[in-house]
């Protein structure tokens, strides 16, 4: 039996290795690519072995101002997260509890229309109140993109809370807004998180709207990746060192947000 | 009293701002679209747009290159949905037990999911390089004959499904590991109880209650699937000989590749009736899997 | 404990909401902010000499070697003029969708951007977006306009009126490895004949040579099968007649795409300038036609194995002779509903004057005015052997490498197709390229009307 046990966790271990491996490797890739010359990118005898250099990251860095995108990558995906979370956290429950499911099915029109019709109404509506060029443009029309996964992933998140939590709450003098400012949202944050995640990184890697609605200064990370490729070149080593630096601090925050998540389950706050 | 008032109405004043918000921002682009769709127009600012009325469906009705499309972008996602919703769901369950160093593996997982869809592409471009790609090195060290890749007709679609699948199975996923936290654990003691396998666990009890979520998920997955633009733009914009051509790109390549804002609007109308057709279809099939729970 | 714990989560989510909106608010102050001071500066500091002090123009680049040979120019022509210049990059694909949404929108900006005369010019044009520039042109004898390449301007120049201005001219050239053919005993191919010849002698795929490569992406290919199609007597349309099912025009389509299909490494049909470079970057390849401008690719030791080994050598001739394309790439354009187009023809006029051209010239940008060309300094930027081939291409060039039609996209596709199919195989390619010949027909009827 324990000899079994043993086995079956040494396949399961082995099953998750390579799972890891697969999806692991187009980045170990890019990440070792990111540290070669154009020429030992193109070859096949240098796959591993090859003398490392740190020119694509001093290129990234030191001739474009990456730092600024960045940190306009991270104001607009905060900022569309953050709205999108107070639109709606709320509404998502209120088509929970209610059952308007309807209404839902309105909001999720907004992911279904192909992204390239918002293109250019987007633009005249825009440039008409001029806001190309902002923040805010940016962040509405990401909003657009994070508002219905938000949404639709927190539907099913609070349609899977016991009832009685709420019945709880209301027992102990509650209103139905402060159940839900209380009881429901404390206990919601792994559903949160994934949301909000999801939300964020649709707003960090959005290219289509970004390049229409960002101008010179609010210019986000995946439209400043392309300053590396040109008619008459395609940098594949910087490239690469900017694809690392654009996953960089995504990969940070999904770290972190790993624990909380783990944290939120192991207080067993779900299970009330 | 406004205090109850506001009680009362709890529900729409929840979810009025984020349905008014939608509304907003789709109202404009959906008219415009509609109305340019019975016009012929190149954008210009000299000849306004001359009223054709339905011709621009028609003409794509008629095209052959529109119906090639529609099979390519059907292909594509029944194939690549199907693909990472059962591999999303054995590795949530995988990921699912109590092991060292859980944490690193959830976030490697998470990474290609967060990884810029348009620089994804470029690296997988050089992956399926032929001559000096990963890909054919890694089956020619294992003894395989060499492919082609994105550069057959035959294996692009299959290849750029491998980018998909690699890409959001993850997400998959992570949305059923979710959904696995808030499964009691009530039921599973019942099962051991009743002495039933790992196998009879699975199938009786996980399943079951994953539906709902599980459908979520691919509800969610099959509308981005069918849009699926980036991956594609980056790699083989449509090619070769049109193999990879997605409703999508088509709607691209009228639009700012030939300048035929009419005929590219007819067809995103159209694109966008498709897939509204297919989520309600998914929505419908979630509705008689709930009844079923209820 | 669950209490508190509950309590104290919900108030830190409410922290972190109301501290990432003020993010958001914050971001956007600091930058209005920064602005203002800038906009002030060249304007406070005006004198009467500074015709444009305080303006502001916005220019709209492709990430080119041109614009990045332009920038460090810029603070100059800012501190002559007073006027500054505000610049953003895109590449080619994402510039066309910006310029196209910016210009459907009636948008007032950018004043001034880079377009492909030959690619969206006609379209451009027609649609009422540029600015005609033949009344600016002779405003000034110093700019010597008839300076600027014939066939450059020819180019540019759509119903009789000068669209826009060349910058950048290219010709499609042979790219060689000196040493394999030097090793094979074979002399520089000097007819296509000649070349499939060589390239069937130096192919050998079992060690991984090949003996040619070239674009093979339906829509990029176009352009490179051009000077095969013009150097054995074919076009791809004779006034409005498309005629790219003439026995020439097979003739030519069926020697690239063959050329491709027995020669060429494996996965041509996705390859376009960048993979072909790279293949023959490797050391795979022996022979390679692409543009001249792309040099860079193959001879910079930081991208190519076999940068000191490459030969540079004129189009091979057909039964019409040698006939390349000798076109020009890229052109500066003013958008016809920019405010002040006397600004934005201050620009143009000083960055393709004849000194900022040597300039850009100079670091490698091959540009249209035949009097730098003329200048030993102009040529400084490129291989000796590359002038010569240059300046023996630019003689017998054709002034278009694509069907010179308003929908370009389109009648690239139907070109396009014939070769596609003929590199996957297909035997009877004549019925191909009547369908094609048909489908390009009817994108130029289409242009009659407008």
């Amino acid at each position: 039996m324990t000899r079994r046990k043993r086995t079956a966790r040494l396949i399961l271990g082995l099953l998750t290795f390579l799972v890891l491996l697969a999806f692991a490797f187009p980045f170990v890739w890019m990440l070792l690519a990111s540290f070669k010359t154009q020429s030992q990118i193109m070859s096949t005898d240098q796959l591993l072995s090859f003398k490392p250099t740190l020119a694509n990251y001093t290129s990234v860095f030191g001739e474009h101002d990456f730092l600024g995108y960045m940190i306009n990558s991270l104001i607009v995906g905060v900022g569309s997260t953050a709205f999108a979370l107070l639109l709606g956290l709320p509404a998502a429950y209120a088509i929970a509890r209610y059952h308007l499911h309807r209404l839902g099915l309105v909001i999720l029109v907004a992911r279904i229309i192909p992204g390239i019709t918002f293109l250019i109404p987007w633009f005249i509506l825009f440039s008409q109140v001029k806001l190309v060029d902002t923040y805010t443009a940016l962040i509405l029309s990401h909003m657009l993109v994070g508002l219905p996964f938000i949404i639709w992933i927190m539907i099913s998140f609070f349609e899977a809370l016991p009832k009685e939590i709420e019945e709880a709450g209301l027992i102990d003098g509650c209103n139905r807004h402060q159940v839900f400012l209380r009881v429901i949202l404390p206990i919601s944050g792994p559903g949160m998180i994934t949301a909000s995640l999801l939300s964020f990184i649709f707003s960090w890697n959005n290219f289509m709207f970004s390049i229409i609605l960002s101008g010179e200064k609010t210019k986000p990370l995946p439209v400043a990746v392309f300053n590396f490729m040109s008619y008459a070149e395609i940098n594949w080593g910087a490239l690469m060192a900017a694809a690392c630096i654009i996953t960089l601090p995504v990969l940070i925050i999904a770290l972190l947000a790993q624990r909380y998540v783990v944290n939120g389950l192991a207080a067993g706050a779900v299970k009330g | 009293m406004p205090y109850k008032w506001f009680d009362r109405n709890l529900k729409w004043i929840y979810v009025l701002p984020a349905v008014a918000f939608v509304l907003i921002m789709m109202l404009f682009p959906i008219l415009y679209t509609v109305r340019i769709s019975f016009f012929e127009w190149s954008m210009s600012a000299i000849t306004p747009p001359k009223w054709v009325g339905l011709d621009n469906y028609l003409s794509l009705l008629r095209d052959e290159r529109f119906w090639r499309a529609t099979r390519s972008t059907l292909y594509f996602t029944v194939v690549a949905l199907v693909i990472e919703v059962v591999l999303g769901v054995a590795i949530a369950v995988l990921l699912s037990r109590e092991f060292r160093g859980k944490n690193l593996v959830k976030t490697v997982f998470l990474l290609p999911m967060v990884a810029t869809p348009v620089a994804m592409g470029l690296v997988w471009l050089l992956i399926y390089e032929p001559t000096i790609g990963a890909a054919n090195l890694l089956l020619e060290s294992i003894g395989l004959k060499p492919l082609l890749w994105l550069a057959s007709p035959v294996q692009a679609i299959p290849s750029l499904i491998v980018v998909d699948v690699w890409q959001w199975t993850p997400m998959i996923a992570l949305i059923v590991m979710a959904g696995l936290a808030t499964i009691p654990s009530e039921p599973y003691e019942a099962a051991d109880v009743d002495g039933a396998g790992r196998w009879r666990k699975f199938t009786a009890i996980t399943l079951p209650l994953l539906k709902p979520t599980i459908l979520v998920a691919a509800m969610l997955r099959l509308i981005d699937v069918l849009k699926t633009f980036d991956i594609i733009y980056a790699t083989t914009q449509g090619g070769p000989n049109l193999a990879t051509e997605t409703l999508n790109i088509y709607g691209y390549v009228l639009g700012f590749q030939y300048f035929k804002l009419g005929t590219a609007s007819a067809l995103l109308v159209l694109f966008f009736a498709l897939v509204m057709g297919l989520t309600l279809l998914l929505v419908w099939l979630r509705k008689r899997v709930e009844g079923q729970y209820d | 404990m669950d209490r508190k714990s509950k309590r104290w989560l919900s108030a830190g989510t409410a922290v972190v909401l109301a501290a990432t909106l003020m993010a958001g608010c914050g971001g956007n102050d600091k930058n209005g902010g920064a602005a203002s001071p800038a906009d002030k500066g060249p304007g406070g500091g005006a004198a009467a000499d500074k015709p444009f002090a305080g303006k502001s123009i916005s220019l709209v680049t492709a990430n080119h070697p041109w614009a990045d040979a332009i920038k460090p120019l810029l603070p100059e022509f800012e501190a002559a003029t007073g006027m500054k210049v505000n610049v953003e990059g895109y590449f080619e694909d994402q510039l066309t969708q910006k310029l196209t949404v910016q210009f459907t929108a009636g948008s007032e900006t950018p004043d001034v951007f880079m377009y492909r005369p030959l690619q969206e010019g006609k379209l451009f044009f027609k649609n009422g977006w540029l600015q005609p520039l033949d009344e600016y042109v002779n405003k000034d004898a110093d700019y010597d306009f008839a300076d600027l390449s014939k066939s450059a301007v020819g180019t540019a120049t759509v119903d009789g009126k000068l669209a826009g201005i060349p910058i950048i001219t290219e010709q499609e050239i042979l790219y060689y490895r000196k040493d394999l053919l030097e090793a094979a005993g074979i002399a520089v191919p000097k007819t296509i004949d000649e070349l499939v010849a060589a390239a069937q002698k130096l192919h050998d795929p079992g060690k991984g040579m090949y003996g040619f490569v070239a674009r093979g992406q339906r829509s990029p290919l176009v352009t490179q099968v051009s000077s095969f199609l013009y150097s054995e007597g074919g076009d791809f349309m004779n006034g409005d007649r498309a005629t790219i099912n003439t026995p020439e025009a097979i003739k030519a389509f069926t020697t690239y795409g063959k050329l491709l299909k027995d020669y060429g490494p494996p996965g041509v049909l996705n390859m376009s300038w960048p993979q072909a470079f790279g293949i023959f970057g490797q050391g795979k390849v022996a022979f390679l036609t692409d543009a001249n401008s792309l040099y860079k690719n193959a001879t910079d030791a930081e991208k190519s194995q076999v940068a000191d080994k490459v030969g540079f050598a004129p189009f091979p001739a057909g039964a019409a002779g040698s006939k390349p394309y000798n076109i020009t790439s890229w052109g500066l354009a003013v958008n016809a509903k920019s405010r002040d187009k006397e600004a934005a023809w201050a620009f143009i006029q000083w960055a393709t004057s004849k000194e900022i051209v040597l300039k850009t010239q100079e670091k490698g940008n091959p540009g249209a005015r035949a009097s730098v060309w003329d200048n030993p300094q102009g040529t400084t930027g490129f291989p000796a052997e590359l002038v010569e081939v240059i300046k023996m291409s630019v003689k017998g060039g054709v002034d278009h490498d694509r069907p010179t039609v308003i929908n370009v996209g389109e009648a690239r596709d139907a070109v396009g197709e014939i070769v596609q199919k003929i590199i996957t195989g297909e035997a009877n390619i004549q019925p191909v390229a009547d369908k094609a010949n048909e489908a390009l027909q009817g994108v130029i009827d289409l242009d009659k009307n407008k």
